[in-house]
């Protein structure tokens, strides 16, 4: 017969080959591999101080006829320890989710249960399908002060362990980073940047729970954030940027009345504004002259190879320069 | 079907709307701060678990959502009337045990006293403005409590300041609930109800 043995690092372990008598004749393999016989008192095969290699499939044959008498598969893992838990609330007021997972694996499979009281109340939390360590309570009552008590439980073949959260309505309610955050340079403007951003999409009503938002830009070269908290509007118009200076900017949301700031959005770089140097403004006219004797400056054709603009997404940034840039005067004599 | 709204009627609402939610906003901050001095200075803990203090009015609501505006009216308007009976009687409470000791906390305690009261007649404008009738108060207020032990006193007081800190965060909620013009009827959803 064949089934699973767990044991824990470091254990010592004996295995009897099935209902054979001590002292019969066996033979072990570990992973179809022969086991040396100094594993062996009798017909037992002894395993001490076990460590995580040993994990496999442990056969034991009669001696002589190679009978399979025994097979189990040893699972080495350690006992659970305490569980990480975590509750949020990224869609207020609809609910919250908790999500867990283990400080150190335990290398065999665990199992994990959550309960959910509020006052006196069980509430149920429906697992995720993915991933699968979390799951997601609808609120029943809104507005409410009492708290909420999570235990989060976890046992293996080799023990068990749990974790309890205790908290407010309100204290877990921490949305998703603003999306959609896009910076560009305003037109004739040097020192501007506009700033725009959208709601994060997992925040079900911003109309009735409206979120204000906090802006932090700087210039790459420096480490100073410059910030600015915006109570409503998904914009902002930054007019202290450097000059020619390229500048990340990052928005993060928080529910304006309850809860904790998001984490920060994805940044996002842009440039301000910057004039071109007039004789490189346009497509240079090339003028060709046949005089004999003179120095002439012939500008070269200008390609610009991408507009100076919109920058968007996940820290993409978008150069933009000019072909033929090189603003060196040739003085050609021709005799 | 009830009529829709006349303009100056949608924009006074609109406006009593915004001004209550400021109102209930600075109320929301200065009960934070009270609650932490009434804490401090009444040597609780400021976890500890208060069990629902008989006449508090409860924040707690199921099924939100669904409510209509008259029903948020009519329930903001029973728990300040509410309050405004339970912090005086805190104050009074407050002046015989303490005397001076505490006049910063009888004063800030007063403050939200007079923001509780000019909320609830806020909220009456309002009542007011949709033609509803505004309910009598009951009698003079709460019954008068049993004769509770100096620290049972202070536990209830922290039951009420808790309790009107989560009042303050759903009504600015309720508010702008009530501010949202209905699509159909152009009046506030809940409250161009037929009778």
């Amino acid at each position: 017969d064949s089934h699973i043995q767990y044991e824990r690092v470091g254990a010592d372990v004996t295995m009897k080959c099935g209902s054979m008598d001590w002292d019969a004749a066996v033979t072990w393999t570990a992973n179809g591999t022969d086991i040396d016989e100094s594993h062996l008192n009798g017909s037992y095969l002894i395993l001490k101080n076990v460590d995580l290699s040993q994990s496999g499939q442990y056969s034991c044959y009669e001696g002589s006829s190679w009978h399979l008498k025994y097979q189990t598969y040893l699972r080495v893992g350690t006992p659970p320890k305490e569980p990480v838990l975590m509750c949020r609330s990224n869609n207020y007021p609809k609910g919250f989710y908790c999500s867990w997972h283990l400080p150190t694996p335990t290398y065999i499979p665990n199992s994990f249960n959550i309960s959910v009281i509020h006052g006196t109340k069980d509430m149920v939390c429906e697992k995720d399908a993915i991933p699968k360590n979390r799951c997601h309570i609808r609120y029943i009552q809104l507005f409410s002060t009492v708290k909420y008590k999570v235990t989060l439980t976890v046992t293996n073949a080799l023990g068990k362990n749990f974790t309890t959260l205790t908290f407010d309505e309100f204290a877990i309610v921490k949305p998703d980073p603003p999306e959609s955050v896009v910076a560009k340079p305003v037109p004739n403007n040097p020192r501007r940047l506009e700033v725009s951003w959208q709601n994060p999409s997992s925040w079900p009503d911003p109309e009735s729970f409206p979120l204000k938002f906090f802006l932090r830009y700087r210039p790459l070269i420096l480490d100073q954030w410059q910030h600015v908290e915006l109570s409503d509007g998904t914009s902002h118009t930054i007019t202290d940027a450097y000059a020619g200076k390229e500048y990340i900017i990052q928005v993060a949301a928080k529910d304006n009345d309850i809860g904790t700031w998001s984490d920060w959005s994805v940044a996002v770089h842009a440039t301000p504004w910057t004039e071109e140097p007039k004789h490189l403004t346009t497509e240079a006219q090339i003028t060709e002259t046949t005089s004999a004797s003179t120095s002439s400056f012939m500008a070269p054709p200008t390609t610009k190879i991408c507009d100076k603009g919109a920058v968007v997404g996940s820290g993409a940034v978008a150069v933009c320069w000019t072909a033929g840039l090189v603003v060196a005067a040739y003085s050609v004599l021709f005799i | 079907m009830a009529a829709a709204d006349s303009p100056s009627t949608a924009l006074r609402r609109r406006d009593l709307c915004s001004r209550g939610i400021r109102l209930a906003g600075k109320m929301r901050a200065d009960v934070a701060d009270l609650l932490d001095a009434y804490v401090e200075q009444q040597g609780l803990d400021a976890s500890a678990s208060v069990a629902a203090v008989e006449g508090v009015p409860l924040a707690a609501v199921e099924r939100w959502d669904e409510q209509t505006g008259t029903q948020r009216l009519l329930e903001n308007l029973a728990a300040y009337r509410a309050f405004r009976a339970l912090l005086a009687q805190m104050l009074e409470e407050q002046r015989e045990q303490l005397g001076e000791a505490d006049a910063g906390l009888g004063r800030a305690l007063a403050a939200v006293l007079l923001q509780v009261s000019a909320f609830a007649y806020h909220l009456e404008e309002l009542l007011r403005l949709e033609s509803r009738g505004i309910p009598g108060e009951e009698g003079d207020g709460p019954p008068p409590p049993p004769r509770l032990s100096l620290f049972e006193q202070k536990l209830r007081g922290l039951g009420v300041l808790r309790e009107l800190a989560q009042w303050a965060v759903r009504s600015v909620r309720d508010l702008r609930q009530l501010a949202k013009p209905s699509p159909a009827t152009g009046a506030a959803p809940g409250l161009a109800e037929s009778p």
